[in-house]
C-alpha cells in the first residue's frame, strides 16, 4: 500500500516535471499577456503616460456608450455571419459536386484549395487591384456586358466595401470547408445510399435524410470555427480598407488596433478587445449546444 | 410474392466480365443460395436483381415483369446488406419506417407496419434504440425488418450473417431460415459459406468465375457435384480426386473407409491407402495420406467417426474402399461429371 503510494507520489513528480515546460511558456505567452491586457483596461494608458492611473471600468462604460463599439459591433456582426454563411453555403455545394466522379476530379480538388494556400498579404494585393474603380477587372466587366454603366466604387463607399470584403474573405477561406465537408462526404458509406434507393428514396430524400444528418455534426463544427476565425480576423479587412471608408468595415478587431495605435489610448482599446472576447465566449457557449444536441441525435 | 427469372444475363466491367451468360429461375417462395468463392460474380449477380447494376446482356423478370432496366425502387424488391446499411441517426424505429416514410405512407400505416415488422424479428423493446446501441445480431434484425415493412416481392439478402461471431451466426441462421418459412417471400441469399448455403437454401447455385457450375439442392449438389470444381469446393475436407486414365475419380472422405469396415459380399471398390498423419477432431478421425497401389500416387483423406474402432498402422500400405455406389467419376479434360447409375438430377444441371 505504501508503496504503491510512493510510485503513484513519484509518477506525480514525474508528471508534474515534464508538463512545467509547457505551463511555463502558455502561462509566459497567453497568461501574462491576457493579465496586462485586463489591467492596461482599467487604467487610462496614453502616449504621454504609460505609467497612468488605475480608472476602473470608465474605458468599459466608454466603450459601452460609445457610438463607434456599437458601430464596430453591428459591422463585426454583418462580417462574420454574412462571410460564414456564404462560405458555408458555397463549401457545402463545392463539397457535394466534387464527391461526384467525373473527369479530373483531382485537378479540380487542387485548384479549389489555391485560394487558401494563397498568402493573405499577396490576395489582398490582388484583390484590390481587381476592386480598383478606375482599372479594376470587376467594373471594367461589369461595365462591358452592360450590368452596370458607370464604374462602382467598391472599397471607396460606404454601402459597398463590407460587401467587397466579405466576398474576398469568402474566397480565401471557403476551400477550408470543402475539405472539411470533402472528408465527412466521403466516409459516408455506399451502401446507404444503395439501401435507400432500393427502399425508393429520390435523390432529394437521399440527400435530405442521408447525407444531410450524416454531414451536420462537421457541419456546424466547421460553421463554429469559421465564426470564431472571422470573429478575431483582422488582417483581411485592414488590410483590404483599413476599416473605412469612414468607419464602414470597422469590426471589433480593427477598433482595438485603431484605438491602441492609431489614437494611443491603449486603456479603451484593451477594453474594446476584452469585451469582444465576452462576446464571443457567449457565441461559443451557443454554438457548442447546438453541436452537442446534433451529436446527441446522430 | 413473386417468381424471379434470370436469362442468359451477362456483366462486362471494362477490365473483366463478372456474370457471364447466367440463367436461372427462383420459384415462388423459394429460398435460393448463390454460392462461390470471391470473385465468382455472386453479389454482381444480386446486384443485378436489384437494380443497383444494369445487366449488360440478358433479362431480368421479377414476377410477370421485364425488370432489366427498372430503377431498383421500382422492382419492389428489398435487400439486406452485409454491414445492415442502417442509418446512424435515426431509432430502429426510424430505420424500419423509412422505406414507407419516403413512400409518403400516413403515420397511423407506418406505426401498424414497423410495430409488426419489429415483432416479426422480435425487436419491439428496442424500437427507440440508436444502431450503435445494438449488438450485431440485434442491427441484423433491425435490417430485416426494414427490408420487410412493405412486403416486397423478392427478398435479397447479401452476405447478411457474415459480420456475426461463429456462436451467433449459428442461431441467427436457424433463426433466419424460420423466418422465411413464415414469411414465405422468394427470398435469394448470397454467401461464400458453405455451411451456411446448405443450412439455408431449399436450392443452391455453386458459381464460379462468373459462370453457373450447378444448381441443385443441398444434398444434389453435394452427392452429385457436376464437375470437379464443385467436388472439391463443396465438402470439408473436399471430394478426393484421383485420375486413372481420362477418367478422374472421386469419393467423400467419409466414405472412404478400411475395407475391413464393410460387410462381405458388398459392391466395394478397394482403393490402397497410405496414411502419413491422424488428426483427431472429436466425433472423427482424418486420416491424411496418399492413394497408392494401382492408381497414381495422389493425396486423399479419409474420414473416420471415432465410434469406429480402427487404428491405421503410419506409413504403410493399406487396404481401404469405397461403396460402388458413392463413387464419382468425372471426365479428366473438362472436368465434368459422368452419368452414375440411379442419379436422378440431369434436369437440373445447369450448365452454358
Amino acid at each position: 500500500m505504501a508503496e504503491a503510494r510512493a510510485a503513484l507520489r513519484g509518477d506525480r513528480t514525474l508528471a508534474y516535471a515534464t508538463l512545467a515546460p509547457s505551463v511555463f511558456l502558455l502561462l509566459l505567452l497567453a497568461g501574462v499577456p491576457t493579465i496586462t491586457v485586463f489591467s492596461t483596461a482599467m487604467q487610462d494608458i496614453g502616449m504621454g503616460d504609460m505609467s497612468g492611473p488605475y480608472v476602473g471600468f470608465e474605458n468599459f462604460a466608454w466603450a459601452l456608450t460609445s457610438e463607434a463599439f456599437y458601430t464596430a459591433l453591428r459591422n463585426t456582426f454583418v462580417w462574420v455571419f454574412g462571410s460564414v454563411a456564404l462560405e458555408m453555403a458555397l463549401g457545402l455545394g463545392l463539397a457535394l459536386l466534387l464527391n461526384k466522379t467525373f473527369m479530373f476530379r483531382g485537378v479540380a480538388r487542387a485548384i479549389i484549395l489555391a485560394p487558401y494556400l494563397v498568402p493573405t498579404v499577396v490576395a489582398v494585393l490582388v484583390w484590390r487591384y481587381m476592386f480598383h474603380d478606375i482599372v479594376g477587372i470587376i467594373n471594367a466587366g461589369l461595365l462591358s456586358i452592360g450590368i452596370i454603366d458607370k464604374p462602382l466604387l467598391w472599397l471607396n463607399s460606404q454601402s459597398l466595401a463590407m460587401l467587397s470584403v466579405i466576398l474576398v474573405g469568402v474566397w480565401k477561406f471557403f476551400p477550408f470547408v470543402v475539405i472539411a465537408l470533402l472528408g465527412i462526404l466521403q466516409s459516408i458509406p455506399q451502401e446507404q445510399y444503395e439501401a435507400a434507393k432500393i427502399d425508393g428514396a429520390s435523390s432529394f430524400q437521399q440527400f435530405w435524410r442521408i447525407t444531410l444528418p450524416y454531414v451536420m455534426p462537421v457541419f456546424l463544427l466547421t460553421a463554429l470555427l469559421r465564426t470564431i476565425w472571422s470573429f478575431h480576423k483582422f488582417e483581411i479587412i485592414y488590410l483590404m480598407t483599413g476599416g473605412g471608408p469612414l468607419d464602414a468595415t470597422t469590426t471589433l478587431p480593427i477598433l482595438v488596433y485603431l484605438k491602441a495605435f492609431t489614437d494611443f489610448e491603449f486603456g479603451r482599446g484593451a477594453a474594446v478587445a476584452i469585451l469582444t472576447f465576452a462576446i464571443l465566449v457567449i457565441f461559443l457557449g451557443l454554438y457548442f449546444a447546438l453541436i452537442k444536441r446534433a451529436e446527441d441525435r446522430q | 410474392m413473386a417468381r424471379l427469372e434470370i436469362r442468359q444475363v451477362s456483366k462486362v466491367f471494362t477490365d473483366h466480365t463478372a456474370v457471364s451468360d447466367v440463367s436461372l429461375a427462383v420459384n415462388d417462395g423459394e429460398f435460393l443460395v448463390l454460392l462461390g468463392p470471391s470473385g465468382c460474380g455472386k453479389s454482381t449477380l444480386l446486384r443485378m436483381i436489384a437494380g443497383l447494376e444494369l445487366p449488360t446482356y440478358g433479362e431480368i423478370l421479377i414476377g410477370d415483369r421485364v425488370a432489366t432496366r427498372l430503377q431498383p425502387k421500382d422492382r419492389n424488391i428489398a435487400m439486406v446488406f452485409q454491414n445492415y446499411a442502417l442509418y446512424p441517426h435515426l431509432t430502429v424505429y426510424e430505420n424500419i419506417a423509412f422505406p414507407l416514410r419516403v413512400r409518403g405512407a400516413d403515420s397511423k400505416l407506418v406505426e401498424d407496419k414497423v410495430k409488426w415488422a419489429a415483432g416479426l424479428v422480435g425487436l419491439g423493446h428496442l424500437l427507440k434504440r440508436k444502431p450503435r446501441q445494438m449488438s450485431g445480431g440485434e442491427r441484423q434484425r433491425t435490417a430485416l425488418a426494414r427490408s420487410l415493412v412493405r412486403d416486397p416481392d423478392v427478398f435479397l439478402l447479401d452476405e447478411p450473417l457474415s459480420n456475426l461471431d461463429a456462436k451467433l451466426r449459428h442461431s441467427a441462421r436457424e433463426e433466419l431460415r424460420q423466418f422465411q418459412d413464415r414469411v414465405g417471400v422468394t427470398s435469394v441469399y448470397v454467401t461464400h459459406d458453405q455451411v451456411e448455403a446448405m443450412g439455408l437454401g431449399d436450392r443452391i447455385v455453386v458459381m464460379q468465375a462468373g459462370t453457373v457450375r450447378q444448381i441443385g439442392t443441398p444434398e444434389e449438389i453435394y452427392q452429385y457435384p457436376a464437375d470437379t470444381f464443385v467436388a472439391t469446393f463443396m465438402g470439408s475436407p473436399p471430394m478426393n480426386l484421383v485420375s486413372q486414365g481420362d477418367i478422374t475419380l472421386g469419393f467423400r472422405p467419409e466414405n472412404f473407409l478400411p475395407e475391413s469396415n464393410y460387410a462381405q459380399g458388398s459392391d466395394i471398390t478397394r482403393i490402397a491407402f497410405r496414411v502419413h498423419r491422424v488428426e483427431y477432431l472429436g466425433g472423427d478421425r482424418l486420416l491424411y495420406g496418399h492413394v497408392c497401389g494401382n492408381l497414381p500416387e495422389t493425396p486423399a483423406i479419409a474420414r473416420i467417426p471415432s465410434s469406429v474402432a480402427y487404428s491405421p498402422t503410419l506409413g504403410s500400405e493399406t487396404a481401404f474402399a469405397v461403396a460402388t455406389g458413392d463413387l464419382r467419376r468425372f471426365d479428366a479434360t473438362s472436368g465434368k461429371a459422368l452419368a452414375v447409375a440411379g442419379m436422378k438430377l440431369e434436369r437440373r444441371l445447369a450448365h452454358g
